[in-house]
């Protein structure tokens, strides 16, 4: 992801800042510039990365800090810092609850992999020992609910969904009540993929999630898409208060940095990364444990814990 | 001063470096902001930047203006075909040979092949073409279904032989189907597949070797970010390496989707031209079937400069 590639131009730029004798204004620029440069060019949005720039700038105050070895300091701190705020925000995702009917909504741009997701995550938990299910409230595109069905005979998991009724919050109601009267822990409920310009489709979703009432609404975006995510992203938060991110097609040779967009975006944290299109091609995402991979280097760890 | 001034005004001075530079990195990101891929926009300046440094600035005119102009220019130059796009016209003197014509749509998962197919299968018939479909997605759950259910609503043939067959094998059974029953064109839909994996990238050229299609139809989305040229190159790229000497057929045209989703963000029309220099034959405009249009430049340029 984004943050891989990020780490190594950091560690390049922040060792370049080691080396340096005095650390001035232009050094704080040079790496500003090399910082956001590789934002960018792994499409994380402008205006996210201008705010990140802005947030180094304000802590980072060279005129009053002491020269040497702690103005490098406040420098580094004030870069990873920013970094973390981008992945991490700060918010803990839903934890599903045993014994108990835990229904997930997943929502999403078209062909951005909500029905591949959702695959994924119910053989993620069905393993985990959950009994878990999958509804099908997607009534527009054309052979979602074989798609939705083939999948879940593959993985042995029961499914609820229709041929002919064409009201999906009718479906969504009906499924989820139906598996709830049955125990069910995990209810998943697939969506058609929408965007924010069409209102119609915006106002069913909100229907939908006002029959199903679900414990946590997932955002699924695709890791190619670029300035357009933070927009989108934003969008579905305002309209369905989005809980969890995930972001999907990190297989491909794309940085993924949109979906730091939209966790800025969203205030949801990433939960899952897809990366391929079979089952197991879902890695759980922790955001705390990717930092201290990407800061990798110990020495740079140690000021952020300080 | 005043003679300085005065220059100016009367067309005698040269634009500086200095002068453009500015204006040229404000530019530069603006066209990032609206999602030209960061090595597109590059590029587009240095060049319109090298045609001006050192020319006379025309009276009247401020830097701002010549540069924002030099721009405009350079990317309708880029946007407007250099080959016909008539896609009808090519079908039709196909039809006049008495065989049938025929089309591959490739791209990486999600972006709208299989829908973009549906669409064309509309507008081909529209003009009173027979048309057959056929289903070479034999990988991902309920692809031939989804076509199924286009064919169905738009009284067309669909050809399909079920999932887990060699999809080249499929399209040239296809093709002699539509020979031996007189359609007009062949539509071959194939699995979506990211451009960093081989095997499948050789599956797709062994489909389009071996099948001699009229054209190689590369479908990306408007919402992609800087993956977007990679994506076309390395498609582009695996139809040469993999084909056979003297059976490359690489990639004719793009379409590309989902431009209701991006707003004012249309870069990616742009990153995509520039890079195979291969036109844009229709862009998606939504999810009907009505929803396919050509490409609008003037449309464009109001969208990034408005
Ligand atoms: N390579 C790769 N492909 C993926 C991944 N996730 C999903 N896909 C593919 O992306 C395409 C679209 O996935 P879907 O699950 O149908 O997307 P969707 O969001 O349900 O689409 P709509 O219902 O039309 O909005 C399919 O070809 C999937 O196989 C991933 O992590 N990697
Ligand atoms: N808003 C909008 N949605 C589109 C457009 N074109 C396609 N879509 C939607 O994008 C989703 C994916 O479309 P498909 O045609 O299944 O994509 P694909 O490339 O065939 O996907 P795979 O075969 O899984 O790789 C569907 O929900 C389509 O309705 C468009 O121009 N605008
Ligand atoms: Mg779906
Ligand atoms: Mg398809």
């Amino acid at each position: 992801m984004v943050l891989q590639e990020l780490g190594d131009k950091l560690t390049g730029a922040l060792r370049r800042l080691q080396t340096t004798t005095v650390v001035n204004d232009d050094v704080l620029n040079d790496l500003l510039q090399d910082v956001c440069r590789a934002l960018v060019e792994s499409d994380v949005n402008i205006k996210v990365v201008a705010t990140l720039r802005k947030g180094i700038k304000e802590k980072v105050n060279l005129a009053d800090a002491p020269a040497g070895l702690n103005r490098r300091k406040m420098v580094q701190r004030a870069v990873m810092e920013e970094l973390v705020r981008l992945v991490d925000s700060g918010t803990k995702p839903y934890q599903m609850k045993k014994g108990k009917s835990n229904v997930i909504m997943f929502v999403g741009l078209q062909g951005s992999g909500k029905t591949t997701t959702i695959a994924k995550y119910a053989n993620y938990y069905q393993r985990k020992g959950w009994k878990t299910c999958m509804v099908c409230a997607d009534t527009f595109r054309a052979g979602a609910f074989d798609q939705l069905k083939q999948n879940a005979t593959k993985l042995r998991v029961p499914f609820y969904g229709s041929y002919t009724e064409a009201d999906p919050v009718r479906i969504a109601e009906e499924g989820v009540q139906q598996f709830r009267s049955e125990g069910y822990e995990v209810i998943i409920v697939d969506t058609s993929g929408r965007h924010k310009q069409e209102e119609a489709l915006f106002e069913e979703m909100k229907e939908i999630q006002a029959a199903v009432r679900p414990d946590n609404v997932v955002y699924v975006m695709d890791a190619t898409q670029g300035q357009a995510v933070f927009d989108q992203a934003q969008g579905f938060h305002q309209a369905a208060a989005v809980g969890s991110v995930i972001v999907t097609k990190l297989d491909g040779h794309a940085k993924g940095g949109g979906a730091l967009s939209a966790v800025a975006a969203t205030g949801a944290p990433i939960i899952f990364l897809g990366s391929g299109e079979h089952f197991d091609d879902l890695d759980v995402f922790n955001p705390g444990s990717f930092i201290s991979r990407l800061l990798g280097l110990g020495d740079m760890r140690g000021f952020l814990e300080e | 001063f005043f003679s300085k001034l005065f220059a100016r005004v009367t067309g005698n001075a040269v634009l500086s470096a200095a002068e453009v530079d500015p204006i040229m990195e404000e530019m530069r990101m603006l066209l990032i902001g609206k999602n030209v891929a960061s090595e597109i926009a590059q590029d587009i300046c240095e060049s319109v930047r090298t045609s001006l440094v050192g020319q006379k600035l025309p009276s009247l005119t401020s830097v701002k203006t010549v540069v924002r102009e030099a721009l405009e220019r350079a990317i309708v130059r880029v946007l407007t075909p250099r080959k016909s796009t008539d896609l009808l016209r090519q079908v039709m003197a196909a039809k006049a040979e008495g065989r049938p014509y025929s089309v591959v749509f490739v791209g990486i998962n999600g972006v709208g092949k299989s829908t973009s197919l549906s669409k064309v299968c509309y507008y081909l018939k529209q003009h009173g073409l027979r048309v057959l479909i056929a289903a070479c997605d034999t990988f991902r759950s309920g692809a031939v279904e989804q076509l199924k259910v286009h064919a169905r609503c738009l009284e067309v043939d669909l050809y399909d032989k079920g999932y887990h067959k060699d999809p080249a094998a499929v399209a040239k059974a296809a093709i002699k189907e539509a020979t031996d029953k007189g359609h007009d064109v062949v539509l071959v839909d194939t699995a979506g597949r990211m451009q960093n994996k081989e095997p499948l990238m050789r599956a797709l050229a062994k489909l389009v070797s071996d099948n001699q299609p009229d054209l190689v139809v590369f479908v990306g989305e408007a919402l992609v970010g800087n993956d977007g040229i990679d994506q076309l190159t390395v498609f582009n790229q695996a139809l040469a390496n993999y084909s056979p000497p003297g059976k490359t057929h690489q990639i004719d045209g793009i379409i590309l989707t989902k431009f209701d989703t991006v707003d004012e963000k249309v870069g990616a029309a742009l990153s995509m031209c520039y890079k195979t220099g291969q036109p844009i034959l229709f862009v998606g405009t939504g999810q009907k079937y009505t929803h396919l249009k050509k490409l609008n430049v003037n449309l464009i340029l109001n969208c990034l400069f408005g």
